[in-house]
């Protein structure tokens, strides 16, 4: 059994208490265990600690050495927690100074990093330690029929990480083939969707929400699924005021991906927390939706 | 024999404020504008004094650099005169509380605006007091 | 050691190599403009903010709205030819400004962040609402109350916690950030 250290973050924590708990379902079933890290602290990140780069270190640093001790490389299911922890990790290794003067810090919590802890995003796991093939062999109740938009959004591709595609990625696509759905592609699916802008710029942020979704429906797209919180209540919270500001009628259900493949996986929708969404999961074919118990659309 | 001091400020407005006065005053000035080329300078030359901003480049580096010289045999005895703007920066954070640097020991801290005044006394007490120290110890 | 140094080199001073001036070799082929989604909104477009840094123009550069409204998406630089971490530069100029208290009246941005950090700094976790109170009047009335529909209906499918969580080692937590920023009556 694979076993990774867990590292939820703040928005995990109820924002989206459904990508946790479709996690923790979903992994398990998969013969993976995600231990949630001990007493965890916010990793600061968004787009809001430039303020003192250093402090915005010390903070990832502290998750990443509670992980360290744990022996297991740590996964977080939040992308910009992902990137936040992925070049704190990667800056400590390169600069001995900088490593010093934050593990000075970490003393006063009784911890040490010493850079060997391997950063993952959640979807990784399934990509790559799971595998599509895996994933495959382990579906009772394929999606079939039903077309999803792979949502990649920013920081899970971007700033590259390695040496991997950030132009064209693949490997959202093979998961949502390998749980038995049509993925779609549409010229958005790495777009950023502006929702950082929310608060600094309204209107930018909404324009582009609209563009994304718009993208989406054009291709047909059932659902959007995602592989962020901040992706996730981005493109289903502010859809209603897209609509009230831009007049149009959108209503996709915006799903974790995590939650697409638990259906697949046999998991009842309950423990996948599906029901918490503003817009509900209305599948194409109807036959697919009444056999599954589902919520009808709710406008 | 003139005194050589060291400043690391990365505002160059504030740098050329503070050496003229200090010009003035008879001290020969070198200037860092980071802390990377602040530390090259106190490892390569000799100084009697260090000027030293805290908020720098990706944050609070002056402190990296204070820690950095008290642990250095070298350069321990440096005295070291903290200048800074944080309250303006980022006191926001911590509303009514002191600036702080207890995990190092500075000789002098003082808020900008300096008084120039005030800055000459501060730099010449401050090497006075490190001769001093340095003579008793002969 | 050099007398002064240009707005040029003050701003690579930021950066986090710190090393050299990346942005002197921007040759302006604009493709971080043709890719920024929020170039639209921009009163400078990430290709002319570096080529206002490179000329020096200190006071068009802070005027400028460019780096509040930049997302952090990253698509600039990954595509990049000169490698140049443009992301990062639009980091370090709101830092730039928020450090110079510069930041224009009315931007929600810098308002924002403060309460954010401050939020962090205090209780190791970070907590929706008591944000959403500190930004959400400087809102319009019409922007305000659909702020508000949002926040009512996450509230009511249990999606927005209510109280603030913290961290249990909190003591340590604090005593930990006062190492790194030298304020605060800790101890
Ligand atoms: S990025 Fe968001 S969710 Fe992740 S820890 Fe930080 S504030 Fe919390
Ligand atoms: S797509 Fe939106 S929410 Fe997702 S990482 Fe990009 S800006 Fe953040
Ligand atoms: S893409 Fe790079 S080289 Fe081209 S204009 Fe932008 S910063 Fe300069
Ligand atoms: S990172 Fe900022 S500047 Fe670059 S493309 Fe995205 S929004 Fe534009």
């Amino acid at each position: 059994m694979k076993e990774f250290a867990y590292f939820p973050g703040c928005s995990l924590e109820k924002m989206a208490s459904s990508y946790h708990m479709s996690a923790m379902e979903t992994t398990q079933k998969l013969g993976v265990k995600l231990n949630e890290l001990d007493d965890w602290n916010c990793c600061g990140a968004t787009t809001y600690f430039y303020i003192d780069e250093l402090l915005a270190y010390t903070l990832c640093a502290r998750n990443l050495a509670i992980a360290e001790k744990t022996g297991l490389d740590v996964v977080a299911p939040c992308s910009a927690c992902y990137k936040n922890m992925f070049f704190t990790a990667a800056h400590l290794k390169k600069d001995e100074d900088l490593a010093e003067h934050v593990n000075f810090a970490l003393e006063e919590d009784n911890l040490h990093f010493s850079g060997n802890v391997k950063v993952k995003h959640l979807i990784e796991v399934f990509a790559q330690d799971i595998g599509p093939d895996e994933l495959k062999s382990k579906v009772t109740k394929p999606l079939e029929g039903i077309r999803i938009a792979p949502y990649y959004g920013c920081q899970i591709i971007r700033p590259q990480k390695e040496k991997e595609d950030v132009e064209q990625p693949q490997f959202f696509e093979e998961l949502i083939s390998a749980i038995g759905a049509t993925p779609i592609n549409y010229p958005l699916k790495m777009r950023c969707c502006g929702g950082s802008l929310i608060i600094s710029s309204r209107t930018a942020a909404l324009t582009m929400v609209r563009n994304l979704l718009q993208s989406a429906v054009d291709n047909q797209a059932a659902v959007i699924a995602t592989a962020c919180p901040m992706c996730q209540v981005n493109l289903e919270v502010y859809q209603q005021q897209v609509n009230l500001e831009f007049g149009t009628n959108f209503s996709v259900p915006v799903m974790y991906f995590t939650q697409l493949i638990g259906m697949a996986l046999g998991i009842p929708n309950k423990k996948l927390g599906i029901g918490k969404e503003f817009v509900a999961m209305a599948p194409t074919p109807l036959a697919v939706e009444t056999a599954w118990g589902l919520p009808r659309k709710t406008k | 024999m003139t005194k050589k001091l060291l400043m690391i400020d990365d505002d160059p407005d504030f740098v050329s404020g503070i050496k003229a006065i200090l010009d003035k005053g008879g001290f020969e000035v070198d200037v860092a504008y980071n802390p990377k080329d602040g530390m090259t300078a106190l490892q390569t030359k000799q100084y009697d004094l260090l000027l030293l901003d805290i908020m720098m480049g990706r944050g609070a580096e002056g402190i990296m650099i204070a820690r950095k010289l008290r642990k250095d045999v070298k350069l321990r005895e440096l005295p070291v005169l903290i200048m800074t703007g944080m309250r303006e920066q980022i006191a926001f954070l911590f509303p009514g509380e002191p600036i702080h640097p207890r995990f190092v020991e500075i000789d002098e801290l003082v808020e900008k605006p300096v008084e120039p005044k005030m800055l000459l006394e501060k730099v010449n007490s401050l090497i006075a007091a490190a001769e001093a120290k340095k003579a008793g110890k002969k | 050691m050099t007398d002064t140094i240009t707005f040029g080199q003050e701003i690579s001073n930021l950066l986090h190599a710190a090393e050299g001036e990346p942005l002197k070799t921007c040759i302006q082929c604009g493709t971080c403009s043709g890719t920024c989604p929020v170039a639209g909104y921009m009163d400078n477009s990430p290709r002319q903010i570096i080529a206002l840094i490179n000329l020096g123009k200190k006071e068009q550069v802070l005027e400028s709205n460019t780096f509040w409204y930049c997302a952090s998406c990253y698509h600039c630089t990954v595509r990049c030819p000169q490698e140049i971490n443009i992301t990062e530069l639009m980091y370090a100029l709101k830092r730039y400004s928020i450090w110079k208290n510069r930041y224009k009246e009315g931007l929600i941005g810098p308002t924002f962040s403060e309460a954010f950090v401050k939020m962090i700094v205090r209780g190791g976790r970070s907590f929706e609402p008591v944000l959403a109170t500190s930004y959400i009047f400087s809102f319009n009335t019409r922007e305000f109350v659909q702020e508000i529909q949002g926040a009512t209906e996450l509230l009511l499918k249990g999606r927005l916690p209510l109280l603030p969580a913290r961290i249990k080692r909190l003591e340590n937590f604090r005593r930990m950030i006062g190492r790194i920023i030298p304020m605060g009556g800790l101890e």
